[in-house]
This record gives structure tokens, C-alpha cells and sequence, in this order.
């Protein structure tokens, strides 16, 4: 990133840092890390290749970590498996449900007065009657987390 | 149940900085030719179409409306892609006689003090405004053609009666949302 945007990520937002940055694991073995080497990749990145993909994992510095298994239709915190029954039944075209929810809070005093960030990680699949499914988690800034799912 | 899927070894220790993916700056319109401040530190009403005014020096006459703000929201970094956009009052309440109304992805026209026909902001997530790229679209796709990073305007105007109370109005709280990724 360049210096200009850091400056403005400094001027003009109360959180500079995202709590959880992805890896993303393809079947060839192959992965891309959100940040590497103080580089940013996109997400477009992923979706190039999205048929590809086989693991994706979300990882925060307090020891946290989110794993979907888009192979098995698994969802993991911290190595085990989240028990819900719906994981069991047999899926077809899973597919990722990821993305980060702003909420940014403003007064007529204060233009930013607090930003939060909740992370969507899930899955989306069919079951063999063609019904489409998902569990998401919601993910906030702390490791904390509620499961939904249809 | 162990779960046997994890094939890299996370590095917890790494000290990365990580930053945001995209970031946002807000910003007033004002005047008959549109002046843009960017970004802005507050959003006080008041009786002057001016930027970041001091309440103090403008006070909004009681009965009278304040005049228009037209706020936008600029995005700027990297992402993939932004939707789901949505602007309401969250909390603050009301004094009596005194309203908020707002109205989502209007032109521009120079701000005006008289009382508008806008709706009153919505108060819920779930009747939130549904808040459009500048370019009219529901999303802003990274690095699309002709994507400006804007969103379109926010039209709010503060309005009061005769039986508002004087002085200092409660603290109200809006929320702009939306998804990345």
C-alpha cells in the first residue's frame, strides 16, 4: 500500500488494523496470505480461482482461528470442528460466504465516533433435493462469535 | 471431532500490520457551485450552508430548519468489492418538535434552510436508506471502469417548531454500513 493511503487510513478511520486477515489454501497446495511480505493481495485474487479453492482460514494475533473446509463442508475454530447437525448432511457445491461488515457510528460532533468490523465466514451448499443451505459465522473483532444458519 | 483440515502452519507471532483494505473518508457539499470538503470532522447543523460550522455562531432558529447537509462517503485503498450500503439513526432521541429528515442518493442543488418534503430518517436497521454508488449502482466494484469510489449524496436537514425547547439539542447517532470484501 502506498504511503498516501496509509496516511489516510491514519487521518480518517478509529481502527487502522483488521483483527483477522485470511489464508486461502487451493487444491493444488498452493495458498495466498492476505499479507505477505507488507504486501496486501485482493480478494479478487481468490475469486479468479475459486473452484480451486480448499481451505479457507482466518487467523486474528490472540491465537484465534477460523477454518472452512470447502472440500468437506466443515466449519473449525481453533482445530475442532463446530458441532452443528447440518454440517453432516451431504453437500454439494459448497461454496465460501465471506466478507467484513462496517458500522461506522457518526455525530453531529464527531464525524467518525467508533468503527467495528464483524467478519461473515460460512458455507453455502445444496443438499441433494437442490435446497440451498448455509452457516455463517459472525465473527467480531475480539474472536467472539454466534452461528447462523438456514 | 479433531479436524484434520488445516495444511500450513499459522504464524501467530508474525508482526504484520494489518492494515485496512479499504478505507473511507466522508465529506459536505456546499455554495451554488459545489464546494467539497474532504474529509469533514463533524456534521453540526445549523443556519449557514458552511462545512464543520460552530453551532454557537449558527444556532437554528426555533420553528426554522436548518440548512441541508449533502453528505457522501469516498472510498479509497484496495478491495474487491463494497455492498450492502445503508444509512439510519441509530439512537438520539428527539427533542419535542424536533425531527431529522434524510433522503438517499439525490442530486446535488445548492443547500437550502427551507423546510424540505424528505422523509424522516429511518430509526432501524432494517428501513435503513439503501445508499447507491455515485455511478448508481448498489455496489463499487475495485478499480471498475468509471467507479469513483463515491457513494451518492445523503440529504439530511434538522427541523424544529415552535414548543422545541431551546438550547442544545440531544446527541443523535447515525451509522453508515456497509460490506467488504
Amino acid at each position: 500500500m502506498s504511503n498516501s493511503i496509509d496516511k489516510i487510513s491514519e487521518d480518517n478511520n478509529s481502527m487502522n488494523f483488521l483483527a483477522f486477515r485470511w489464508i486461502a489454501i487451493f487444491s493444488d497446495g498452493t495458498k495466498i496470505e492476505q499479507f505477505e511480505n507488507d504486501i496486501e493481495h485482493n480478494f479478487q485474487e481468490i475469486k479468479d480461482k475459486f473452484s480451486d479453492l480448499a481451505y479457507f482460514n482466518l487467523t486474528d494475533r490472540k491465537g484465534h482461528m477460523f477454518s472452512v473446509d470447502l472440500i468437506n463442508g466443515l466449519i473449525g475454530y481453533n482445530y475442532l470442528t463446530l458441532p452443528y447437525i447440518k454440517v453432516k448432511e451431504k453437500k454439494d457445491n459448497i461454496r465460501l460466504i465471506y466478507f467484513r461488515r462496517h458500522q461506522v457510528e457518526i455525530t453531529e460532533k464527531m464525524i467518525e465516533k467508533s468503527h467495528t468490523i464483524i467478519y461473515f465466514l460460512g458455507i453455502q451448499w445444496a443438499t441433494i433435493n437442490n435446497e440451498n443451505r448455509n452457516i455463517i459465522l459472525q465473527i467480531d473483532e475480539n474472536g467472539d462469535f454466534i452461528i447462523n444458519g438456514k | 471431532m479433531a479436524l484434520g483440515l488445516l495444511q500450513v502452519t499459522l504464524c501467530h507471532k508474525k508482526e504484520i500490520n494489518n492494515k485496512m483494505s479499504a478505507t473511507h473518508q466522508f465529506s459536505e457539499s456546499n455554495g451554488a457551485g459545489e464546494v467539497e470538503t474532504i474529509p469533514i470532522v463533524n456534521l453540526n447543523f445549523g443556519s449557514i450552508d458552511m462545512a464543520q460550522l460552530t453551532p454557537a455562531t449558527y444556532p437554528i432558529i426555533r420553528g426554522q430548519a436548518s440548512f441541508e447537509k449533502y453528505l457522501r462517503c469516498k472510498f479509497t485503498g484496495v478491495w474487491t468489492e463494497i455492498n450492502n450500503m445503508k444509512f439510519w439513526k441509530s439512537s438520539g432521541n428527539y427533542k419535542t418538535g424536533e425531527t431529522i429528515s434524510a433522503a438517499a442518493n439525490v442530486s446535488y442543488v445548492q443547500p437550502s434552510n427551507t423546510a424540505n418534503a424528505d422523509s424522516s430518517i429511518p430509526t432501524i436497521e432494517g428501513s435503513a436508506l439503501a445508499i447507491q454508488s455515485a455511478e448508481g449502482n448498489t455496489n463499487i466494484v475495485y478499480g471498475e471502469s468509471g467507479v469513483s469510489g463515491y457513494t451518492k449524496y445523503i440529504r439530511l436537514q434538522t427541523k424544529s417548531t415552535g414548543s422545541t425547547p431551546a438550547g442544545i439539542g440531544n446527541t443523535k447517532i447515525f451509522t453508515f454500513q456497509y460490506d467488504e470484501v
